[in-house]
């Protein structure tokens, strides 16, 4: 028989017992809506990850450490281990190499960067907001131009460019503190106040010398509490604007920022002396002219500076939708794996219901194969229609809930979660049939093996 | 030609085992009709499966125009089958759910005869059985006579050199029985096809040149009805010798 008039009959005998085709298709169209709907997420999810480092990081965009444990979140070392004299200890027990100010000049040289700037975190004493005398404390780091920020209040440089350096920048959520702290009324009052931050010289190994002195002075007591306090220095900023956190908006600082040139000061400044002087966990800096930031990622990986690049961290958030889509695929997986023994049973009931028919074709002279092939292709036409049903129905739900999702997530207009696209649609069904033909491999052997004579016998 | 020699076939293992057809020996020649008699459980339909290549007996040999269709390998003997054989089957073994159309096309369809043949073929098929007025219906909708010349389209369309039919009337009253035999012997008359009847009917064995008849697997006798008296449906004249048991 020829495979089209094969695929006829097989297609006629399935709708001759529709139900019971429609049942079996449904178990494969479950799995077929997980992995639509799978599929169309991962899809929604890459994408939406594009436009959101492509509208929020400079792609020539360079985060350089020293450790590529940094990246890794480091290995924590537990045993007896050499001394470094550049490696702080995290919390976690974790030892990470930081960069020198050596390394950042080394950086600097280089002709293909640019913008070469190091990470400076610091820890500030306190902070007052002018005409308040209530302290608060929080991180203090450089406002980072490589990294589109949208503000709530006040305004922002565009991207790519620096806030003065009399300026501060702070989160939205700063400023609600501050109103529920009764030192301002409305969140957006703070733009244009003043805030002075207070940071502290580390206390020193005092001198004999020192000692001496202030042993010798009128207020002994008071002289050594002044000795080994520490000297603290006062520097005051203008609020400029409030950070907001978006969904758009991919890393938000949440701490008070300001100018490079501040930051590194007041760094130094509470710092000097101590083994963290002008050391840096990272740097950032953005790949020169038209030099490609992969390019610049594997010169620095020689000159031993394990590096970043705004396609790494697509590629990371790209992992994580991955595992997610994978999660939700394995659930698809798992219904198609229990719609296999739907079509084993079916079609060996097929087989069972149609041995009359299956001797009668055997004894018009149909070779086995082809009584096989008839089998087979019905499950793949079950399959097909499995898929083709989930697939459907996946796209229809999908694309008609798409707005609700988008208005809950707050993804932004324009921005869907689901994007389903024909072609990965397509090879899921031919997928499916080839499942379902592999599933109805045994019935049809046993359609194919059985003897003509003995199913003619059967009324 | 058909040559049935020393045919032997046991069913069975060896402390049951039954032997169903023994040592059978006779020849047909081409075109002519062959009643197949004997009672129930004697072997006929096991005789007619082992000639048509469906079962495969132990011993000796059938050959058709010269070739033992024993020792063809499957697919050959499936295509022989599908080319040059046909089956009517005593329970008719119409496909219920399917068109007239479609069941007449299924052996075209396994001959593997292309599409734009079939239409024509299928249409004389059902004309010659003046089924042409049911083309689109549902084979289950048709009576028991209606159904069983629909099986005599399914076994001519493809214009085969032998026949089987397996008590072809056996399921219908006289009048039907005689329209489909004379469906049979006009179609064996026309085209010159072997024409192999297994039957219970000695009305209807008459009509054929030869008479086989079987008992326990052996052939008990053959006979061959003188040409005249086949041409007549006259009873008075049908009356051969050595028939006389079957007549009261
Ligand atoms: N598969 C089998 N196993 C055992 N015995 C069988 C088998 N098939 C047929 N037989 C036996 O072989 C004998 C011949 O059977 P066959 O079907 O040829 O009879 P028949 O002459 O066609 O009878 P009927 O007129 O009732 O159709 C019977 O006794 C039957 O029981
Ligand atoms: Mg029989």
């Amino acid at each position: 028989m020829k495979r089209r008039d094969i695929i006829r009959r097989a297609g006629r005998s399935l709708r001759q017992a529709k139900t019971r085709t429609l049942l079996t298709s449904f178990a494969i169209a479950v799995g077929a809506f997980t992995l639509t709907v799978s599929l169309a997420a991962g899809e929604g999810s890459r994408q939406y990850a594009n436009k959101l480092i492509g509208s929020n990081i400079n792609p020539q965009a360079l985060f350089i450490v020293k450790d590529k444990n940094f990246f890794g979140g480091g290995q924590s070392q537990s045993g007896l281990r050499d001394y470094d004299p550049n490696a702080t200890t995290n919390r976690a027990g974790v030892a990470i190499k930081q960069l020198t100010q050596d390394d950042v000049t080394k950086l600097q040289k280089r002709s293909d960067l640019t913008d070469v700037q190091p990470l400076y975190q610091l820890t500030i004493k306190y902070l007052v907001v002018a005409g308040s005398d209530k302290k608060f404390t929080a991180d203090v780091s450089r406002y980072d131009d490589t990294v589109r920020n949208e503000s709530s209040s006040g305004s922002l440089p565009p991207l790519g460019q620096q806030i003065g350096d009399d300026e501060l920048v702070m989160p939205q959520s700063f400023a609600d503190t501050l109103v529920s702290e009764n030192v301002i009324k409305n969140s957006a009052d703070i733009i244009g106040k003043k805030i002075t931050l207070t940071v502290t010289k580390p206390s020193q190994q005092p001198t004999d010398a020192q000692i001496k002195q202030a042993l010798t002075s009128k207020n002994p007591t008071a002289a050594i509490a002044q000795l080994t306090n520490g000297v603290s220095k006062d520097v005051s900023f203008v609020v400029s604007a409030l950070t907001k956190q978006s969904s758009t908006n991919l890393s938000f600082t949440s701490a008070v920022q300001i100018a490079p040139s501040q930051a590194q000061q007041l760094f130094d400044y509470t710092t000097l002396g101590t083994s963290n002087y002008q050391k840096y966990a990272a740097v950032t800096a953005l790949a020169s002219g038209s030099n490609k930031p992969e390019d610049v990622k594997a010169a620095l990986a020689q000159a031993g500076y394990p590096s970043q690049t705004a396609h790494d961290l697509q590629n990371l958030l790209f992992t994580i939708v991955n595992i997610l889509q994978g999660i939700v695929a394995g659930f698809g997986v798992l219904a198609l794996f229990a719609s296999v023994f739907g079509i084993i049973n079916t079609q060996y009931i097929s087989v069972l219901e149609r041995t009359q028919q299956i001797g009668l074709m055997k004894a018009l002279g149909m070779p086995n194969k082809d009584v096989a092939k008839l089998f087979r292709y019905e499950a793949a036409w079950i399959g097909f229609l499995g898929g083709v049903i989930g697939s459907g129905v996946a796209w229809g739900v999908g694309t008609a809930l798409n707005p609700v999702i988008t208005d809950k997530l707050s993804l932004g207009t324009g921005n869907s979660l689901l994007i389903f696209q024909p072609l990965p649609v397509i090879i899921l069904i031919v997928v499916l049939m080839l499942i379902a033909v592999v599933a109805g491999y045994l019935p049809a052997r046993k359609a194919a093996k059985l003897d003509p004579i003995e199913a003619l016998r059967t009324e | 030609m058909i040559e049935v020699r020393s045919v032997s076939k046991t069913y069975g293992k060896k402390s049951n085992v039954f032997v169903a057809l023994d040592d059978v020996s006779f020849e047909i020649p081409d075109g002519a009709s062959i009643a197949i008699l004997g009672k129930s459980g004697s072997g006929k339909s096991t005789l007619m499966h082992a000639m048509s290549g469906l079962d495969r007996p132990e011993k000796g040999q059938i050959v058709v125009d010269g070739e033992d269709i024993l020792k063809l390998k499957r697919k050959a003997v499936d295509h022989f089958r599908a080319t040059e054989m046909s089956f009517i089957f005593q329970s008719f073994f119409v496909q219920a759910n399917e068109t007239c159309y479609d069941n007449v096309s299924l052996p075209l369809e396994i001959a593997r005869v292309p599409k734009r043949e079939r239409k024509e073929k299928v249409l004389r098929a059902l004309k010659a059985v003046e089924l042409d007025d049911k083309i689109k219906s549902k084979a289950r909708n048709l009576s028991g006579g209606q159904k069983q010349r629909l099986a005599i389209a399914r076994a001519i369309v493809n214009q085969p050199k032998i026949l089987f039919a397996d008590e072809p009337t056996g399921n219908l009253d006289s009048t039907t029985g005689e329209t489909i035999e004379n469906l049979l012997f006009a179609y064996n008359k026309k085209f010159g096809t072997t024409l192999i009847i297994v039957t219970h009917d000695d009305d209807l064995a008459e009509k054929c040149d030869i008479q086989i008849r079987i008992k326990d697997g052996k052939i008990e006798s053959t006979t061959k009805s003188k040409p005249s008296q086949k041409a007549t449906k006259d009873g008075a004249h049908k009356v051969p010798l050595g028939h006389h048991r079957r007549i009261q």
